[in-house]
C-alpha cells in the first residue's frame, strides 16, 4: 500500500516538473525581452549578458513613440491597425453570422449552389489568388487606402461554416414560436440567435482580430506608398532593419506590439481556452 | 389544405429574407475570392506579354527554376520534422495536462497558449535576440564556457534547427490544447473497465487512448500540414531564405518575386497554383491513409 502511495506521489511530482519546464520554455523568450526594453544599445549585447538593466532608461520607448523613420510612425500605425482590426471584427460578424443563420435555418432555392460556393473558399490558399487579388485592388483603386486591408477579408467561408454549425445546434422550438407570433426572420436572428452566441463570437472575434493585427504579407504588398496608414507588423519589420544597430529599440517595438493581443487574451482567456475543444481549427 | 397554403407563403417570405441575409457575404466572396481565382487560373495558362494561351508552359518554366524546386524539398523537410515532433510531444503533454486537475493545470493551459498570439515577425525577433551572434544570450553563455560563439542563422544545420524549433515553440500550446480536448473526451470508465480486466499501461494506450483520439490526430496533422506549407514569416526574418536558399520556402520565393521584375507574374501564379495543389494533395493523402486504416478496423 505504501509503495503504491509513493509511486503516486512520484508520478505527481514528475507531472508538476514537466509542466514547470514547459511553462518556463514557453515564457522564457518573452521574459528575457522585458528588461531589454530598459537597456541601451550597448548594454543589450554586453558580454556577459545580464538580466536586469544596470542603468534603466525609457529612452527606447521615447525613440519609438516620437521619432518617425522612413515616413513610418509607430504610434500612428498602432492606432490605424487597432482601428482596422476592430472594424474587421464588426464587419465579419455582420456579414458572416447573418449568412450563417440563413444557411442554417432557412430553406431557399439555390442553397445547394450558394453553400458550396461559400465553403469552397475555405480550401483555396490565399497565396493562389494573391497576385490577381492585388491586380484587382489596383483596378478598383483601393491600393494604399484602409479599404484594401478591410474589404477582401470581410466574408470568410470558415467563419460562415463555424457559425452555421453553432446555429444548427440551437433547438428550433423558440424560433418557431417567435415566427408564429409574427416575428420576421431578421428579428428572430437579431433578438434570439445573436444573444445566444456570445461564446462562439468571442472565439471567432478574437481570431479575426488577431489575424488582422498580425497580418504582414497582404498590407506589405498593398500599402506601399501611403506610409501613414501602414499596418503595425509592416512597421515592426521595417523597424527591425532600420534599427539594426540599436536592437533595444526593435525589442521595445516587439514588446509593445505584443501587448495588444496579450491584453485582449487576458480578458477572454477562459472562453478561448475552453473554446478550442469546440472550434477545432483556429 | 389551409396549412399548405400558409406554409407556401411562409416559404416565400423566407426566401426573400434568406437572399437578403446571404447576399452581402456571397457578393464579397464572389468579388474578392472567386474573381481573383478565375483570373489566376486563366493567367497561369497565358503568356504574360501577348496574353495568348500557351498550355502548361508557365508550369514547366517554374518547375525548371532551381530555387523554386529547392524550396519544395526544404518545406517537406520542415514538414516532416515539425509534424513528427509536434504530434508526439503534444500527445504526451496532453496526458500530463489531463492529470492536472487543479489551478496549476489551468494556469499552464493559459500560459502555453500565449505564443499563438504573436505573429511570425514578433516571434522571430524575440528568438533572433536570444541567438544574436554579436552578443545574444547564447553567445554570452558560450563565451562564458570558453567556447566559440555559433552564427546560428548561417552555419548549417543551425538554420534548420532554429526554424523548426521556433515553429514548435509557436504551435506547441495550441496543438497541446487540441490534443487535451481529445484526451478528456475519452470516458474514464473505459480505463477503469480495462484495469479490471488486467490491461497494462501499454494496452490502455494502444487500445483505448490512441483509437479514442484518432480524430484529434487527424485534425492536428492536417492543421500542421497546411500551416507549415504556408511558412513564410519565420524564414524571411530568421534566415532570409539563406544560406544559399537552404531555408527558402515556396511562399517566401513567391513573395520575393514581387519585387523581381525579371520574373513575369504569370509564372509566379503558376507556382502559386502548384503550392495549392500540393496542399490539397497532402490533405487527400492524409485522408486516404486514415480511411484505409478505418476499413482495416472494420
Amino acid at each position: 500500500m505504501t509503495s503504491y502511495k509513493t509511486k503516486k506521489i512520484v508520478n505527481k511530482i514528475i507531472d508538476y516538473f514537466i509542466c514547470i519546464v514547459i511553462v518556463a520554455v514557453i515564457l522564457f523568450p518573452f521574459i528575457w525581452m522585458l528588461p531589454a526594453t530598459m537597456k541601451d544599445k550597448k548594454e543589450i549585447f554586453a558580454i556577459p549578458n545580464t538580466f536586469f538593466p544596470k542603468n534603466p532608461t525609457f529612452g527606447n520607448f521615447k525613440t519609438i513613440f516620437t521619432i518617425p523613420f522612413n515616413g513610418f510612425n509607430f504610434l500612428r500605425s498602432m492606432g490605424y491597425t487597432l482601428l482596422t482590426s476592430s472594424v474587421a471584427v464588426v464587419l465579419n460578424f455582420s456579414f458572416n453570422m447573418t449568412a450563417a443563420y440563413a444557411f442554417a435555418r432557412i430553406d431557399f432555392r439555390g442553397k445547394r449552389f450558394f453553400w458550396p460556393l461559400c465553403l469552397s473558399t475555405m480550401f483555396v490558399p490565399g497565396i493562389t489568388i494573391l497576385m490577381t487579388s492585388i491586380r484587382l485592388m489596383h483596378l478598383m483603386h483601393l491600393v494604399n487606402t484602409l479599404w484594401v486591408v478591410l474589404l477582401p477579408g470581410i466574408a470568410n467561408g470558415y467563419m460562415i461554416f463555424f457559425f452555421r454549425q453553432f446555429f444548427l445546434s440551437i433547438p428550433s422550438s423558440l424560433e418557431e414560436a417567435a415566427i408564429l407570433d409574427g416575428c420576421s426572420r431578421l428579428k428572430v436572428y437579431l433578438y434570439i440567435f445573436i444573444p445566444m452566441s456570445s461564446a462562439p463570437m468571442v472565439i471567432q472575434g478574437m481570431g479575426c482580430f488577431m489575424a488582422n493585427w498580425n497580418s504582414f504579407m497582404w498590407p506589405s504588398l498593398t500599402i506601399t506608398s501611403n506610409t501613414e496608414i501602414a499596418q503595425v507588423m509592416q512597421v515592426v519589420k521595417t523597424l527591425s532593419a532600420y534599427y539594426k544597430n540599436n536592437y533595444s529599440v526593435v525589442i521595445t517595438a516587439v514588446f509593445i506590439a505584443a501587448l495588444v493581443p496579450i491584453s485582449l487574451f487576458s480578458v477572454f482567456q477562459k472562453k478561448i481556452i475552453g473554446g478550442i475543444a469546440i472550434s477545432g481549427l483556429k | 389544405m389551409v396549412g399548405k397554403v400558409k406554409k407556401r407563403s411562409f416559404r416565400y417570405r423566407d426566401e426573400k429574407s434568406a437572399y437578403f441575409m446571404i447576399m452581402p457575404a456571397v457578393l464579397v466572396i464572389v468579388i474578392f475570392q472567386v474573381v481573383p481565382l478565375v483570373m489566376a487560373i486563366l493567367r497561369a495558362f497565358q503568356d504574360y506579354n501577348t496574353g495568348e494561351f500557351v498550355g502548361f508552359r508557365n508550369f514547366v518554366y517554374v518547375l525548371r527554376q532551381e530555387v523554386f524546386v529547392k524550396s519544395f524539398t526544404n518545406i517537406l523537410i520542415f514538414l516532416v520534422f515539425i509534424m513528427v515532433i509536434m504530434v508526439v510531444i503534444t500527445f504526451l503533454f496532453a496526458q500530463v495536462l489531463k492529470r492536472m486537475k487543479n489551478k496549476f493545470g489551468s494556469a499552464t493551459k493559459i500560459i502555453i497558449y500565449l505564443p499563438t498570439l504573436f505573429s511570425g515577425i514578433l516571434v522571430s525577433i524575440m528568438f533572433l535576440f536570444i541567438f544574436n551572434y554579436g552578443g545574444g544570450l547564447i553567445t554570452s553563455i558560450l563565451l562564458g564556457l570558453d567556447k566559440d560563439p555559433i552564427p546560428f542563422t548561417i552555419m548549417m544545420p543551425w538554420p534548420y534547427i532554429l526554424i523548426i524549433g521556433i515553429s514548435i515553440w509557436g504551435g506547441f500550446g495550441y496543438h497541446s490544447l487540441v490534443m487535451y480536448a481529445g484526451a478528456i473526451g475519452i470516458p474514464e470508465s473505459y480505463y477503469e473497465a480495462a484495469m479490471l480486466d488486467g490491461a497494462n499501461a501499454f494496452h490502455r494506450l494502444w487500445y483505448i487512448t490512441l483509437p479514442g483520439m484518432k480524430n484529434y490526430f487527424i485534425l492536428t496533422i492536417i492543421n500542421l500540414a497546411s500551416g507549415t506549407l504556408m511558412m513564410f514569416e519565420l524564414p524571411m526574418m530568421v534566415t532570409g531564405g539563406g544560406p544559399v536558399n537552404k531555408t527558402m520556402t515556396p511562399i517566401l520565393y513567391i513573395y520575393n518575386t514581387f519585387n523581381d521584375f525579371t520574373v513575369d507574374s504569370n509564372i509566379v501564379i503558376a507556382g502559386a497554383i502548384l503550392v495549392a495543389i500540393l496542399i490539397c494533395a497532402i490533405n487527400v493523402v492524409i485522408f486516404r491513409i486514415i480511411r484505409s486504416e478505418k476499413s482495416m478496423d472494420d
